[in-house]
């Protein structure tokens, strides 16, 4: 399925904080760095995706 | 490895009759997992459970396989050492899971169709090729036994660590390879995934409360804590530079695809009793991440707080510091923290039992099997690999006790080799025009440029792992090689066939 090996790449490739400014640590969220918010973030969607895929996008 | 120095303040006598506790619980789950069944006569009831683990079973075998002692020993002073950007030890496991859905569906079709007992059985019927099946059988077998070494000298670390030396390296090592060959023995791949799964659930629970000691040892909040490392170490909270976001795309990569394709892993896809069991236990193995390597992540960055300063060598003992501290704060605590360094042993002796299954099954079934006495009763070939098993221990052990003073990066050699099979798999599997010369020349290209790298001490260049260069040019030879010197029309309608899902599905219901 072509559209899953879209998302999955994109979700790798985006999963590495290369696009954001290198060194900056702020705003914090909930006394977070901004970065780290949104990789965990990135992160559970990936996990979110793969369990959506296992489940109901594989199918004996 | 370095010795053990860090004095562990439950050291002694507790840990002792917690080890021995769980040496007699794992030797008992062993007897009762293979009571009443004639293991020894059959290959695949002795090295895949009968093809028949359910979702729990199989969940906590790959929970097990996948996170090792070191996932709590070592992940935690890395994430001290280098900051958030180890916050990539999550998706690296995560991506475990991605990589096994590129070949797991349609491999466990075949597999079951095939009786495959062995990755090499993949390779073997797709290729056809005896020089892609005995250059594979080396490469899978050189990376299961560095990786077994590495457990054992960690149970020896470990085990003389945790009983502040009353069980010296050597007798432990030793001690804990018995238990471990016991219950194998008795109990098979049956007893390894039983015993993965109360392995697994100790390391979650211990896991947990080395938090929970954190967080109480550090008193502040989240805020607290990052503002601090903000004023005193940004360079550990700020965004990585690109040469470390590079490593750490590299990093997913290597793992992803790395740890998908260890012969004891790919054996579990085997082992499952059913596509719908396969794809539940996989499923939540996604986020396993979270609550494994993402608490030490955190545990680890809370150090940075509580004992700044370390050099490398000091920060190797940290869990041993912290758990130190924790087992002070009250006697609910000291009880955990033993816990937690018995279940760090039993996660170690979890994944080496895994290998040493898997490596024994390689040997009497890929080797002896196929190559020596085809003809062989089952029976035989079980004790081949028991025996075979035995005779890799006493070799590691030996290597264990008598390090090599040069050429030691050789016994380091792991994922790099190992995932140089995954072209023959993620590409074997769907492209019908994949020929077995190219897959030949591609892992050899891969392996050699992977090992000169890692022997001449470039493990990485541009932050890019010497085991992802290889896979590169792998995957390059693999394709260019098929265009430039394809299979015959014949053949390929044969690999069409033979890859072909309808047949497979019919035999797998």
């Amino acid at each position: 399925t072509r559209w899953i090996w879209i998302v999955l790449v994109a979700l790798v490739v985006f999963n590495a904080p290369w696009y954001l400014p290198a060194g900056s640590i702020e705003p914090f969220v909930l006394g977070i760095p901004y970065w780290v918010v949104l990789v965990v973030l990135l992160s559970v969607a990936l996990s979110a995706f793969l369990t959506w895929v296992c489940l109901r996008h594989w199918n004996v | 490895m370095e010795e053990e120095t860090q004095e562990l303040a439950f050291a002694g006598t507790d840990a002792i009759v917690i080890l021995c506790l769980y040496g007699v619980a794992m030797i008992l789950i062993g007897w009762w997992s293979g009571r009443g069944k004639q293991l020894g006569k059959s290959v695949s009831d002795y090295y895949l459970a009968g093809r028949n683990l359910g979702v729990i079973t199989l969940f906590f075998t790959l929970y097990a396989t996948q996170y090792s002692g070191n996932t709590v020993v070592g992940y935690a002073p890395q994430a001290y050492r280098e900051g958030f950007s180890w916050l990539q030890s999550i998706p690296f496991f995560i991506l475990i899971i991605g990589v096994y859905l590129l070949f797991a569906p349609r491999l466990y079709v075949i597999g079951k169709k095939q009786n495959f007992i062995t990755p090499t059985d993949w390779i073997t019927h797709r290729f056809q090729s005896r020089a892609v099946t005995i250059l594979a059988i080396v490469l899978m077998l050189w990376g299961l036994a560095n990786y077994l070494l590495e457990q054992l000298v960690a149970i020896g670390h470990a085990v003389a660590g945790l009983t502040a030396g009353a069980i010296p390296y050597g007798w432990a090592v030793i001690g804990f390879i018995v238990i471990m060959l016991t219950y194998e023995w008795l109990g098979g791949m049956r007893a390894v995934a039983i015993t993965d799964a109360l392995q697994g659930i100790i390391l979650m629970i211990g896991i947990a409360i080395m938090l929970a000691g954190a967080l109480v040892l550090s008193g502040g909040g989240v805020s607290d804590l990052t503002a601090s490392i903000a004023a005193q170490q940004p360079e550990k909270i700020g965004v990585p530079d690109l040469a470390t976001n590079i490593n750490w795309l590299s990093m997913l990569i290597l793992v992803g695809f790395g740890a998908a394709m260890y012969p004891h892993a790919v054996q579990r896809i085997y082992s499952s009793r059913s596509e719908r069991i396969l794809k539940r236990s996989l499923a939540r193995m996604t986020w396993m991440p979270f609550i494994t390597s993402g608490v030490v992540f955190v545990v680890g960055i809370i150090c940075i707080d509580l004992y700044p300063g370390l050099d490398v060598s000091a920060s190797e003992q940290l869990v041993g510091l912290l758990a130190n501290d924790v087992a002070g704060l009250h006697p609910f605590f000291y009880w955990t923290m033993v816990l937690l360094f018995g279940a760090v042993v039993g996660a170690i002796v979890s994944t080496a039992d895994s290998v040493l299954l898997s490596f024994s099954s390689m040997i009497s079934h890929d080797i002896y099997g196929r190559y020596i006495d085809p003809e062989a009763p089952q029976q035989r070939k079980v004790m081949v690999g028991k025996l075979a098993g035995i005779v890799l221990i006493a070799l590691l052990l030996w290597i264990a006790w008598n390090p090599p003073g040069t050429l030691y990066q050789i016994f380091v050699l792991k994922f790099e080799i190992l995932v140089q099979v995954a072209p023959a798999f993620v590409l074997g599997l769907y492209w019908k025009r994949l020929a077995a010369w190219p897959v030949f020349w591609g892992m050899l290209a891969g392996a050699v440029l992977a090992g000169a790298m890692t022997l001449t001490g470039n493990s990485t260049v541009f932050g890019i792992h010497g085991g992802v260069y290889g896979l590169a040019v792998n995957f390059a030879v693999c394709v260019a090689g098929s265009f430039l010197f394809p299979p015959t029309a014949g053949k390929q309608a044969e690999n069409s066939r033979m890859t072909s899902l309808e047949a497979a599905v019919q035999n797998a219901r």
